[in-house]
């Protein structure tokens, strides 16, 4: 009998249990799980943290038949723990003689409302899986990551059904063995509100932050021109 | 004039260390004070995404180490050199690590429509002009086409102009040079 395909969920937020990445990448591992596969979950907070850590993280690179990187865009590409993550494994890949066939797709979240801000991002992934040998699944791509904000996917109704839409056909095309679905990269991509709107109501939540904290006087400040 | 560079080499070896002495040396000769700091050897945390440098400490990351310091070497700088070993099309961690935390205190939370798209603007008057080097063993054309699409990006996303160019580990001084000139001179940097 055949054993059951392993995927495994590397969360690359700094923000770990409550962040977008955790969202996304946490539903789709469910749909995968739904498919039959069994599931694990890491977080690069921790992966390069320690020895021991980084022991953990590449026993389970070693077993994973898929693996998912979720994270946030940073400065228009991963965040730093990630990419450390990633070169990590990228090391451990060119000495070992592995034949077994893995896979990775990539889940990238921005705040910024176009979802195209993360093509270099998903490029960047794409090179990984290259580098270290392993099979390119496909790329999904969110703008306006506010709208999610770390809630689960379940909760938010209709307002992400074209995300869980995406997520669900991406999930089933990889338990065929297929890539990600252009329908589901398609989907995703699309704006969950108008880009006005999202501009709107994101700068009004910033302002009311910004009160919340008590900083509003200090917003426009400039620390490293004083004494120059 | 003032000048940081910013080497983004993972370990010894990284074969960024005659890059480097190449870059200090023609900036200098410009009559640029430099600033040359081997990220790897300070103490610089991971950015936690928390958003403090935008509100609890407008401008200033609220981690206290030497992220800081680079971020206040940047600002105040007119002329910005990265130098990293080309990741995946991208970035070393080590570079990756710093640019993550002077990223937003530069920039204001508020997000606007800027040439046909949305970025956050700056929060101050300008930012420094961008040089960048990368460094690969050998040519790889689509990391080499990746690496300058991605410093494209930077310089829309910070505001500022952006040059970019690669280097192979195995070229000689003389070829080094000559490309760190070229680069600088397209920059700005010899005039």
């Amino acid at each position: 009998m055949n054993r059951a395909k392993r995927a495994l969920l590397l969360v690359g937020s700094p923000r770990g249990l409550a962040s977008t990445s955790e969202s996304l990448g946490t539903y789709l591992l469910q749909r995968l799980n739904e498919h039959g596969f069994e599931t694990e979950k890491t977080y690069a907070t921790v992966c390069v943290s320690s020895d021991r850590n980084r022991e953990i993280l590449l026993k389970l690179v070693n077993s994973a038949d898929l693996l998912i990187l979720a994270f946030p865009l940073y400065v228009d590409s991963l965040p730093s723990r990630l990419i450390a993550t990633l070169e990590l494994i990228a090391d451990h890949k060119m000495t070992e003689n592995a034949s077994v066939r893995q896979r990775l797709v990539a889940i990238v979240n921005s705040g910024f409302p176009e979802a195209r801000q993360n093509d270099t991002a998903i490029a960047i992934c794409r090179s990984f899986a290259k580098e270290a040998g392993i099979e390119w699944v496909g790329g999904l791509a969110l703008g306006g990551g506010q709208m999610i904000a770390g809630r689960p996917l379940s909760k938010l109704g209709g307002r992400v059904r074209k995300v869980t839409k995406a997520l669900d056909l991406t999930a089933a095309a990889i338990a065929e063995g297929q890539p990600v679905p252009k329908q589901a990269a398609d989907l995703i991509s699309k704006p969950m509100i108008p880009i006005r709107l999202y501009i709107w109501m994101a700068n009004r939540g910033w302002s009311h932050r910004l009160k919340e904290y008590g900083t509003q006087p200090k917003l426009y400040d400039q620390p490293y021109l004083i004494n120059t | 004039m003032k000048a940081v560079i910013l080497d983004g080499s993972r370990a010894e070896g990284d074969s960024l260390n005659l890059l480097s002495e190449v870059v200090m040396s023609v900036v200098e000769r410009y009559g640029y004070q430099v600033d040359n700091i081997t990220l790897r050897h300070e103490k610089i945390g991971s950015c936690m995404g928390c958003f403090g440098c935008w509100l609890r400490t407008p401008g200033m990351c609220v981690i206290d180490d030497d992220g800081r310091k680079v971020a206040e070497k940047v600002i105040r700088s007119d002329l910005v050199v990265y130098l990293t070993p080309i990741t995946f099309g991208g970035y070393s961690s080590e570079l990756k690590k710093a640019l993550d935390r002077i990223a937003c205190p530069r920039l204001l939370p508020f997000l606007k429509k800027t040439g046909g798209e949305v970025h956050h603007p700056l929060r101050y008057e300008s930012s420094p002009t961008l040089v960048v080097f990368g460094v690969l063993p050998s040519q790889e054309l689509e990391s080499e086409e990746l690496f300058e699409i991605l410093v494209a990006r930077n310089a829309i996303n910070m505001h500022t102009h952006a040059h970019s160019s690669i280097v192979y580990s195995t070229e000689t001084f003389d070829v080094v040079q000559k490309k760190v000139d070229s680069l600088l001179d397209r920059a700005g940097v010899t005039r």
